[in-house]
């Protein structure tokens, strides 16, 4: 009875995100604002069912088992919730990753992955540096698929955290200038300015776990004679920026008067 | 400034186009402001290039400046240089992912110069993360020749470098550097070449719009003229649709990467009418090389409009697929399948 409400939440949540997609301008407010909430609570009882899914194994036989006797519904009962959908090639199937931050839908992720023993990514279109192959073998894929995805979600979800913080930073702090990036967003180095003496503090973020959005590690550094980066407010400061996204970290120091 | 850096100037300024003139010596910030006020960008080609070299000897500019502005000039623009080639770094060390790009640069200078000491080398980092690296080489006792330089972009922690105007003789060396200093153990042809760089860049990362099978039918912006004439009713639209569907998750939708030509070496056996043809045991070798100034665009078209069948066939559909151009196609076993072998 569970398989049923589950797959009926997912179709109905799938064809929300979708409708949403396609949707362009000229909506009332009121009907966009039902249409959130919906989602809202839907997903909401989809974690909650999701929570009391006992997960089993996800092997190839079994997707198989379920391609050959018709009941497609019930990969997104045993895959935990990702986009399935058959493709025109034998034995072959499609997995949609989407990503999304702060309540917005971001970029959606797509693999197809062919069933047969033994599996095979076909193509995807994951940027190449999150590597695909690597996660693949880490996690086994041939013998547990759910592990493998889950993996893949969580890269992509932490990637696209980080990229949309970046985005924020250069949207909402047009003081603070980024002077490194790089294209996986795991290293961020920015100029920031001290109001009072007009001191630069040079502040590197180092994401070295690539499944997170918040920084590893911290530095500030400061040129010239007022070390200002040994203080206990820019210590402070420090610890915040390693547990706040960073674009939101900012706007903190900037409203407590420590950087302009 | 030396004979070399004028006939590089002079050169360079016939080079870029006229209406990136301006905004090239602007991003290069190194004319001063009252230099660059005083140049009129609407006076000839030539009266710029003198006016130019004059300000080149006011600032005492040598070579190594000329060579900067033309690096610059190449990452604006991507002129059409002659053909670019793509290739792939593999089996990437643990640390692979760490590499930055001071470290890259040194890394790969100092690799580069104890390989072959008389060698120019610029490396810039573009805002779309695309390292730039010029090469100018030269002989054992001649200076680098500047008026033939390789280009090499790689992009960080992804495997792939593209590079142009490379001599074969000089090509075991750039890619020992390149694989010392992105800590991979090798490099290999990706066997995908074409004339526009972002072209080659966007088939092998990605970067167009893929299309994948959806539970939703996508909206297909139709360039059917037909389509939007309410008077005229199309027959079998729906079987249109599917093979424009078809087409578009072969090779993708939207625009797409501008890819001039797709070989494929044929090394199979005959197969046909032929009498003695057919008698011969060995492969009948022919290379098959298709030609368009946007060829993916072609194939896509010939899918949808039912000139080529659907489903797309692996051959044709393996160019977006695998992202390469050249292709070795040999026989696989008694029952005469045929394959699709990598090159080397």
């Amino acid at each position: 009875m569970m398989l049923f409400v589950f797959v009926g939440v997912l179709s109905r949540l799938s064809f929300l995100e979708a409708q949403s997609k396609q949707k362009t301008g000229a909506q009332p407010q009121s009907r966009v604002q039902e249409l959130k909430t919906k989602v809202e609570e839907l997903k909401k009882q989809r974690d909650r069912l999701r929570a009391e899914i006992f997960v089993h194994q996800v092997t190839s036989e079994i997707l198989l088992s379920c391609l050959l006797l018709g009941i497609h519904d019930f990969f997104l009962f045993i895959l935990g919730g990702y986009d399935v959908i058959k493709t025109n090639q034998d034995k072959c199937l499609c997995f949609s990753l989407a990503t999304a931050y702060q309540g917005d839908i971001l970029e959606t992720y797509n693999i197809e992955i062919s069933v047969s023993q033994p599996l095979r990514i076909i193509r995807h279109n994951i940027p190449p540096f999150i590597p695909v192959m690597t996660l693949a073998e880490e996690t086994d894929m041939q013998k547990n698929i759910r592990r493998f995805l889950d993996t893949l979600s969580l890269h992509l979800n932490a990637f696209t955290m980080r990229k949309q913080q970046l985005k924020l930073v250069k949207e909402q702090h047009l003081s603070v200038e980024v002077l490194e990036t790089n294209a996986l967003c795991s290293l961020l180095v920015l100029m920031l300015t001290e109001p009072n003496t007009n001191t630069a503090l040079l502040c590197s973020l180092d994401y070295s776990d690539h499944t997170r959005g918040l920084p590893t590690r911290v530095t500030i550094q400061c040129e010239g004679t007022l070390d200002l980066s040994g203080s206990p407010q820019w210590q402070k400061n420090t610890a915040l920026l390693q547990n706040t996204p960073v674009h939101e970290a900012l706007q903190i120091m900037r409203k407590t008067g420590q950087i302009i | 400034m030396d004979d070399i850096a004028q006939s590089l100037l002079k050169r360079l300024v016939r080079r870029i186009p006229r209406q990136m003139l301006q905004p090239t010596l602007e991003k290069w910030g190194r004319l001063q402001k009252a230099q660059l006020e005083s140049m009129d960008f609407t006076l000839s080609k030539y009266a710029l290039t003198e006016k130019l070299l004059s300000i080149c000897e006011e600032n005492d500019w040598s070579t190594k400046h000329i060579t900067e502005l033309e690096l610059l000039s190449y990452i604006i623009d991507n002129p059409n240089v002659g053909m670019w080639h793509a290739y792939q770094l593999l089996d990437p060390e643990d640390d692979a992912h760490t590499v930055e790009l001071m470290q890259f640069k040194e890394q790969f200078k100092s690799h580069l110069t104890e390989l072959i000491q008389n060698v120019s080398i610029k490396i810039k980092k573009h805002t779309d993360e695309a390292v730039w690296i010029r090469l100018a080489w030269g002989e054992s006792f001649s200076q680098p020749n500047h008026f033939k330089p390789t280009y090499v972009v790689h992009y960080l922690q992804s495997p792939y470098v593209f590079m142009t105007s490379l001599k074969s003789k000089h090509r075991p060396l750039l890619d020992q550097a390149l694989v010392l200093a992105t800590r991979c153990q090798s490099i290999k042809d990706a066997n995908l070449s074409g004339r526009k760089l972002i072209a080659i860049r966007d088939l092998l990362m990605k970067q167009y719009e893929q299309v994948f099978p959806s539970k939703f039918p996508r909206h297909i912006p139709e360039n059917n003229e037909n389509a939007r004439n309410p008077l005229i009713e199309q027959e079998q639209s729906a079987l249109s649709s599917n093979r424009l569907q078809m087409a578009c998750e072969a090779f993708g939708g939207g625009k797409l990467p501008e890819i001039q030509s797709a070989v494929y070496r044929l090394k199979t056996k005959f197969r046909g009418h032929a009498k003695n043809m057919a008698q011969r045991k060995e492969p009948f070798k022919c290379v098959v090389k298709f030609s368009s100034t946007n060829l993916l665009e072609s194939l896509r078209s010939c899918a949808s409009s039912g000139i080529a069948s659907t489903p797309v066939t692996p051959l044709l559909s393996s160019i977006p697929l695998k992202g390469r151009n050249y292709f070795v196609i040999t026989d696989n076993g008694p029952g005469s399948s045929q394959t699709l072998h990598q090159q080397k």
